[in-house]
């Protein structure tokens, strides 16, 4: 039996998804001042997809080999192009980057939470209870 | 992709707008300069400078990445960068009358620098509030950080 089970793989997919959101407001409120520029949003489905399948199809001479594993770069990654709120094109909402600021920080928090939580139980589970 | 990316692009940010801020503190300490080139033998007066910002496209994997089609859009970028200070060659001077100043013409006019400070000022705090938003961003970005480093230690 795997000791480790599915959790950790899934929040940690869960952290890259908040990692690269983070990316994304940081690029927004960074570009607050420029004009024709366009929100860049995460989309969770494409983010979870690719996290899914994250490997390239390898030309495979024999049935045992490997696809090629890859990471996960800035996919799911779009930009609002029909949006505009300003004058000069912009279309950066500082109000609701800082929200969505504050909201992914605290989702990160807490699901760096839970993985600590995950590894003190198996620790306890190691250590026999003692 | 660093785990700093983003603290990279807060700290372009950081840089375009205090550069911003420099450009406006020029503008408004240079308000009153009659003789800031010469051109054709005459003096002329400070013209307003304004700073073009730009969105850094970002590194080589993000086009590769686009190449490939694992991407439909270029990505994330890397943040802001100026991409040019340009002289306000638009707005005329402003003309005063002071027949006693050294650069009067011969009716008596001088011509003063384009700069208009009640926009300077506008400007100067668009720039600094940027500015804050930005090192909220890097705040956010670093307790996230600091809080992955205690992964395992609870």
């Amino acid at each position: 039996m795997d000791l480790f089970g599915g959790t950790i793989s899934s929040l940690e997919k869960g952290l890259s998804y908040a990692t690269l959101k983070n990316k994304a407001i940081t690029q927004n409120i960074a570009n607050v001042d420029t004009p024709n520029y366009k929100t860049k949003e995460v989309s969770f489905k494409d983010v979870l997809n690719d996290a899914k399948q994250a490997t390239i199809p390898a030309y495979r001479t024999d049935a045992r080999h490997f696809d090629f594993k890859i990471n996960i770069g800035s996919s799911g990654v779009y930009s609002n192009e029909n949006f505009r709120s300003r004058a000069n094109g912009n279309a950066v909402n500082m109000d609701a980057e800082q929200a969505k600021l504050a909201e992914n920080t605290i989702y990160y928090n807490a699901l760096i939470d839970r993985v600590s939580s995950k590894f003190s139980t198996l620790n306890n589970v190691v250590k026999g209870g003692r | 992709m660093s785990i700093f990316h983003s603290m990279n692009t807060t700290a372009s940010a950081l840089t375009t707008q205090r550069l911003r801020m420099d450009v406006i503190s020029s503008n408004i300490a240079n308000v009153d300069t009659t003789r800031a080139k010469q051109v054709n033998g005459e003096w002329e007066p400070y013209r307003k400078k304004s700073v073009t910002l730009k969105e850094q496209e970002g590194q080589f994997s993000n086009f590769l990445n686009m190449a490939i089609g694992k991407t439909k859009k270029n990505g994330v970028g890397n943040g802001v960068k100026v991409s040019s200070i340009k002289e306000d060659t638009e707005t005329p001077f402003k003309l005063m009358y002071d027949p006693s100043h050294p650069d009067a013409n011969a009716e008596g006019y001088v011509q003063m620098s384009n700069v208009d400070v009640l926009k300077e000022m506008v400007d100067l705090i668009s720039a600094s509030r940027s500015y804050e938003a930005n090192i909220t961003a890097f705040n956010a970005n670093k307790n996230m950080l600091t809080k992955a480093l205690e992964i395992g230690k609870g």
